[in-house]
């Protein structure tokens, strides 16, 4: 893809589409070095109805890459934050596009993008492990980082009961 | 009563974490029939320390240590994301002389990295003598990094809002010394590697990675550069000094003219990379504005400016494997972060080994493992089972195997 | 061409090797007997390379210009550092210290510093040489 798009039209072109169930964006411009050259980030948060749409309208835009996702535990959501770039290939043309979809507890569950985007079969599965959400339909449910005899229903990532409080001992403690 | 037909079955070769020439302990699965692989299996995770857990209860001076700690090889680019991530989250401007530094100190790295690398391909293929001779090259390099911040391996230059050290006028004559004995010897080692016609016969058409399987699985780094693919984070966005200065991708056609994807091409970008990046260094020493080195030099004032500053911050930048991106959140009146996620590069690389190993024999697995530069070194055993006997290949035999190929390939 | 790095083998064969041998030319087949040689004078170590100028090597704790701020503890990432709080100075374990050298950044009167030795191993981590106070 030759032309180069701004932040703005990117907003646009989402905005269009899912009208209101996009909220809080954020457009971000750092400049660096003596040139001052700018780079751009967006931030945006969608309700979790509109995800895979979302994805497959991403997809249609351009091929993103897929960097990697992070997760949150906000109390009593699940916050999952996915970081795709839109615009390599051009000299400062890449834009980074956060996109945060927010989890109840009580049901966390989400659909799988790896049909649209094969890569992002790594991360999904780490997702699966560290935090206890449900990816719906992923192809490969196995475990990635943590070993096969770690005690089900204990999430590292998560700051509540079900987190990591009672299995880790100090070193100094256990030693001397 | 009927013989029952015997049907082909096809042999499973674990290679376990501890295993061949890899340098990551990751657990390979392969279905071979014969010589030729049919299918792979890859499960990850030996090494997980929880790194991103032991931050939850450390500020972010201590964090960065810690990031130093992900790898031995990468370790400059870990902090230098991390703080890129915590600028961002915080609102910190740097002053210009520290981004011409980082960069210098990120080049030099680089150079490092790839050299080490092109050693140990050489000697995955039985290429011993080329493994020496670049060795000695990278020690020079490693005695301009002690020269310049203090140690080879964990440079502890990194802090948020700028940089450790200085390089002054006094130190200038060391520095293009090095720099001159790494150039001169540059094209001795590309002669070696690139013109030699036994590296070309066990790399060319091997491992072969498509530019749309390199698209699809999100790959990073010098493996999707070699593909076609024109992906590279000092190009596509402006940080540290990278805007003022003249980057480019580089893709195999800019030393051949073709793209083929297979592991002679991803020699071939790596060794550019090394030309390049000496390039680099050269560029920023003359175009270094004098000035600051960092935004606040009281570390106990940075200390608490950081604990009242909260936001979400994301820093990329370009290691020597591929993307490195950080994502750190902060919240107000804390200590520690709240969130710190790393990804470092060979976690996107591991799913295109599988379309590049099927079709391959089992002699080539260290090359093409290798040619992706996977990041940590280890010791590997391999276990056979077939039919009901067990019997273990140690790293020796599958390094011997390697090298068998390649006499008989000369033979020829 | 088949054999690239011919040229520079055959260079090789009349240059002196780069290693610096230290300490010893071959390995002494007797390592303690060799070192009880050297302490009575009758056999000789090779230096190491110098070392650069700002090489961090151990550090060194001046105990006159302390204050016992803490603030050492507080940006050290190994937690080496301890306060003694009846003489409010601080006893710094070598075996855990990562030779950051942040804890010489951060001293308001310039009380910590970093040496160039760094032939520091030892057997026992409390031992008295890996404890600096």
């Amino acid at each position: 893809m030759s032309k180069k798009l701004s932040p703005e039209e990117i907003v646009k072109y989402f905005k269009d589409e899912f009208k209101t169930k996009i909220k809080d964006v954020q457009v971000r411009k750092k400049s660096a070095g003596s040139k001052k050259k700018e780079s751009y980030s967006i931030w945006m948060n969608i309700d979790k109805s509109i995800f895979k749409p979302f994805v497959k309208h991403l997809c249609d835009l351009q091929f993103p890459h897929l960097a990697v996702t992070s997760g949150n535990d906000l109390g009593k959501t699940i916050e999952l934050i996915y970081h795709f770039t839109l615009g390599y290939g051009t000299r400062f043309g890449e834009i980074v596009l956060n996109v945060s979809v927010e989890l109840p507890k009580s049901k966390p569950e989400i659909e799988t993008i790896c049909d649209y985007i094969p890569g992002a079969l790594v991360t999904e599965r780490e997702k699966q492990e560290m935090l206890g959400v449900k990816i719906v339909g992923i192809p490969d449910t196995r475990r990635l980082f943590l070993p096969d005899d770690f005690p089900e229903g204990v999430y590292p990532w998560r700051r509540d009961e079900t987190g990591l409080e009672k299995l880790y001992k100090n070193l100094h403690e256990v030693k001397k | 009563m009927k013989q029952k037909t015997t049907t082909k079955t096809s042999y499973h070769i674990p290679i376990g974490p501890i295993h061949p020439a890899l340098k990551e302990p990751v657990y390979f699965e392969f279905e071979i029939d014969g010589e030729r692989i049919v299918d792979v299996d890859v499960k990850l995770g030996h090494v997980h320390r929880g790194i991103e857990w032991a931050s939850r209860k450390r500020n972010p001076i201590q964090i960065l240590y810690l990031a130093e700690r992900v790898c031995g090889i990468c370790s400059y680019s870990h902090p230098a994301a991390f703080t890129l991530a915590v600028e961002d989250a915080a609102g910190i401007e740097i002053p210009e002389r520290a981004e011409y530094l980082r960069v210098i100190q990120g080049e030099l790295e680089r150079i490092c990295s790839h050299t080490l690398w092109a050693g140990v391909a050489a000697h995955e293929i039985g290429f011993d003598t080329v493994l020496y001779f670049t060795w000695e090259i990278r020690e020079r390099a490693l005695d301009l990094t002690e020269y310049l911040t203090g140690n080879r391996v964990t440079k502890a230059i990194m802090t948020i809002g700028g940089i450790r050290r200085d390089i002054t006028k006094d130190m200038l004559p060391t520095v293009t010394k090095h720099l001159n004995y790494l150039k001169d010897n540059f094209e001795k080692l590309r002669h070696a590697f690139l013109d030699d016609k036994t590296v070309k016969i066990r790399s060319q058409n091997v491992g072969i990675l498509t530019k749309e399987d390199a698209l699809k699985l999100c790959a990073v780094g010098p493996t999707t550069r070699a593909s076609g693919v024109k992906k590279d984070v000092r190009v596509d966005t402006s940080y540290f000094a990278y805007g003022d200065l003249d980057v480019d991708y580089m893709t195999p056609d800019v030393l051949t003219g073709e793209i083929n994807g297979d592991v002679y091409d991803r020699i071939i970008v790596r060794l550019l990379e090394v030309k390049q990046s000496i390039d680099l260094i050269e560029q920023c020493l003359d175009k270094m504005p004098s000035g600051d080195i960092i935004a606040e030099p009281k570390p106990a004032k940075l200390l608490s400016q950081l604990k009242k500053a909260s936001g979400e911050g994301v820093g990329r930048h370009e290691a020597p494997r591929g993307e490195v991106i950080h994502y750190v959140k902060l919240n107000e009146n804390e200590d520690a972060p709240y969130t710190w996620k790393i990804r470092a590069p060979t976690y996107n690389n591991i799913l295109p080994w599988i379309p590049m190993l099927k079709g391959e024999q089992i002699a080539d697995i260290p090359i093409v493992a290798a040619s992706t530069d996977p990041c940590m070194s280890c010791t590997n055993r391999v276990a056979i089972v077939q039919d009901n006997n067990k019997y273990e290949l140690t790293k020796e035999e599958l390094h011997r195997l390697s090298i068998e190929k390649t006499r008989r390939l000369m033979k020829q | 061409m088949r054999f690239s790095m011919l040229p520079q083998v055959f260079a090789q064969l009349f240059k002196k090797p780069w290693t610096n041998k230290f300490p010893a030319k071959y390995q002494p087949s007797n390592t303690t007997a060799y070192l009880k040689a050297v302490s009575e004078g009758k056999a000789k170590i090779n230096p190491p390379i110098k070392t650069p100028p700002g090489f961090r090597g151990k550090i060194q704790y001046d105990k006159e210009k302390c204050t016992g701020c803490q603030l050492c503890i507080k940006v050290c990432p190994c937690e080496a550092i301890e306060f003694k709080p009846e003489e409010k100075k601080i006893k710094i374990y070598l075996a855990r210290c990562c030779f950051c050298s942040q804890c010489n950044d951060i001293c308001p009167v310039n009380a910590l510093s970093m040496s160039d030795e760094f032939l520091l191993a030892g057997t026992d981590p409390y031992e008295k040489d890996l404890i600096v106070e």
